[in-house]
């Protein structure tokens, strides 16, 4: 290399530099990202208790479904997405939908298919062996988000996170698009909790790795200029090997609890806290509530208590209950069991409310259906005020 | 963009293996031979397979081969092409410490080993980005040709030439990390074996 050409390629190394500099110098003046809290909506003193309970999809058979998300559309119809197949981890398994419409009562649409193993190998142009965990969720409009794994080798810890966006409430679906998240094959990345919106219209998404760690982790994401497209990056949220499957519930803009499941001997639910919107976690500590390794599910209430949906044991999924938190997940009130059945499995809660103040938990009841459990914030006051006697 | 992108490392690969297979038969060196294997490693890469070309098969459980990787690859395949040797000894050892060095940073971290993740500093402008820009310059100052393929990945980067927008992908990859291991054992032992 002469002087000269040294010099040349001096230049283009800043210029090649400067480029995505230039765009990190535009982001400086802007607030760093912030957890949108909501102002739940204070429920009427007069409501009454209420709780339903209804089954999402028709019985499978001897087929099993799992891992169930649900969200609120614009227009206040619900849709909830799970998967299911023969067994978990087969060829078969595919990832469904299904809407209901507002109001009482009213029943499920007919599951339709949204992704499988074959129209996930043709939208990301390669080999899917199988499908897995998704969850669905609402953007701005009635931008709908369906954030699922695909496996292309191995196991769970072969997972990829994969995207498909329906700007028409989930009658069309863009093509799917891989998320890279990992460096190492891109693989061992999951998902199963719902999303923490941000102020700036994205969403914080718990996310979690599993191969030679098992971790809790963010997926931070943005929406894009083009339809459909997003910009994204993750943090983390602790090391190691103890705890994974983050449940985030956010009160205030900088301020959020994760809930985590635990693999470790410990056997009790983990808790971490955020004070600077999610940039860095406190130290992950357990609960005094018991975690048979499965996965937790927390939501804000209207005054700010916590309300968490668990397996209430160290062994086994044969229980499902609700507990409420009035000092941000330190102590915890056990209001409810909503199931109990010895031999049986109750797993994988997930909960959102809606805009009518309503909390709507979906969860895998028996590893045949996905369960839809509605209550108001009046039916939790009033199991807590039986508790308490 | 990265879609046509994905074809070239599969391709390279292809070709290499050809040109190792049938070097054994004689010296290929040439336009002819060369363009002769790159149109069958070209129609290999693309032919399908159960539905999808081969390339996209490779690319199913690596979809980001870093341009370290794919640039030691073309320089290969250019040496037995045509004999141009553009990666002197020197160069290919600043690539393997370069590329171990990183691995060992990003790796262990990345897969769980404590709270902090330097992957994240690949994402968007950070101290990753100030390193390898300055150990670019610090490079091409030391007119160390490995200085281009630094170039060559910031730029594939920009224009987002993998699927992946992280640039410790662009950098590095498991691959890469494997050869680097091999070469550096290798030159280890053999000055081992000298001094013996």
């Amino acid at each position: 290399m002469n002087r000269r050409l040294v010099i040349i390629l001096i230049l283009a190394t800043l210029i090649l530099y400067a480029w995505p500099m230039s765009s990190w110098l535009s982001t400086l003046g802007r607030q760093p990202a912030t957890f949108a809290t909501y102002a739940p909506s204070t429920p009427e003193v007069d409501s009454k208790p209420f709780m339903v309970e209804e089954f999402i999809n028709p019985d499978p058979g001897t087929g099993m479904v799992h891992v169930g998300s649900i969200c609120e559309l614009s227009d206040g119809r619900l849709t909830a997405a799970w998967y299911g197949g023969t067994r978990e981890g087969a060829k078969d398994v595919a990832i469904f939908l299904a809407t209901k419409d507002p109001g009482h009562p009213t029943r499920w649409s007919k599951p339709k298919r949204v992704v499988d193993r074959i129209s996930a190998s043709r939208e990301l142009y390669r080999y899917i062996k199988k499908v897995g965990n998704s969850i669905i969720f609402t953007g701005s409009g009635d931008r709908l988000y369906l954030i699922y794994v695909t496996i292309s080798a191995g196991g769970w810890s072969g997972s990829s996170l994969n995207v498909k966006v329906s700007s028409d409430a989930g009658i069309t679906w863009n093509n799917s698009r891989r998320l890279t998240l990992s460096p190492f094959f891109n693989i061992s990345e999951l998902v199963r909790s719902k999303p923490v919106p941000l102020n700036s219209g994205g969403f914080a998404l718990p996310i979690y790795h599993e191969c030679l760690g098992y971790f809790p982790e963010i997926l931070w994401i943005q929406s894009g200029r083009e339809d459909g497209a997003i910009a994204f990056r993750k943090s983390r949220m602790a090391g190691g090997q103890s705890f994974i499957q983050p449940s985030v519930v956010a009160y205030g803009p900088a301020l959020a609890t994760g809930f985590y499941r635990c693999r470790s001997d410990k056997k009790a639910v983990g808790v971490a806290v955020t004070k600077n919107a999610g940039v860095s976690w406190s130290e992950p500590q357990t609960l005094n509530l018991p975690n048979p390794d499965s996965a937790v599910d927390a939501i804000l209430l209207s005054d700010h208590r916590i309300l968490l949906a668990f397996n209430d044991s160290v062994q086994n999924r044969e229980n499902l209950r609700l507990a409420v938190s009035n000092d941000r997940g330190s102590d915890w009130v056990r209001i409810a069991t909503l199931e109990s059945t010895q031999g049986e499995k109750y797993s994988y809660p997930y909960m959102i409310r809606s805009q009518d103040g309503l909390i709507h938990l979906v969860y895998t009841w028996h590893r045949k259906r996905i369960k839809h459990v509605v209550f108001n914030e009046a039916w939790i006051n009033a199991q807590m005020k039986r508790t308490a006697k | 963009m990265y879609l046509g992108f994905s074809f070239v490392f599969p391709f390279l690969l292809i070709m290499a293996l050809l040109q190792g297979g049938t070097g054994l038969l004689g010296t290929l060196r040439g336009w002819r031979p060369t363009l002769i294997l790159g149109l069958i490693s070209a129609f290999i890469a693309v032919t399908p397979v159960g539905g999808l070309p081969l390339a996209r098969w490779m690319i199913s459980f690596n979809a980001n081969f870093s341009i370290s990787l794919t640039a030691i690859l073309f320089c290969k395949v250019l040496e037995i092409s045509f004999g141009v040797k553009l990666l002197d000894k020197n160069t290919l050892l600043t690539c393997w410490v370069f590329s171990l060095t990183a691995g060992l940073i990003l790796y262990p971290m990345a897969l769980g080993l404590g709270g902090f993740d330097p992957y994240q500093a690949g994402w968007g402008f950070s101290w990753l980005f100030v390193v390898v820009g300055g150990v670019t310059i610090l490079l091409l100052i030391m007119k160390n040709r490995f200085a281009v393929v630094l170039i060559a990945a910031i730029l594939a980067y920009n224009l987002r030439l993998l699927e992946s927008t992280n640039l410790w992908d662009y950098l590095v990859d498991p691959f890469m990390i494997l050869v680097s291991c091999i070469a550096l054992s290798s030159r280890f032992l053999r000055k081992l074996s000298k001094r013996a």
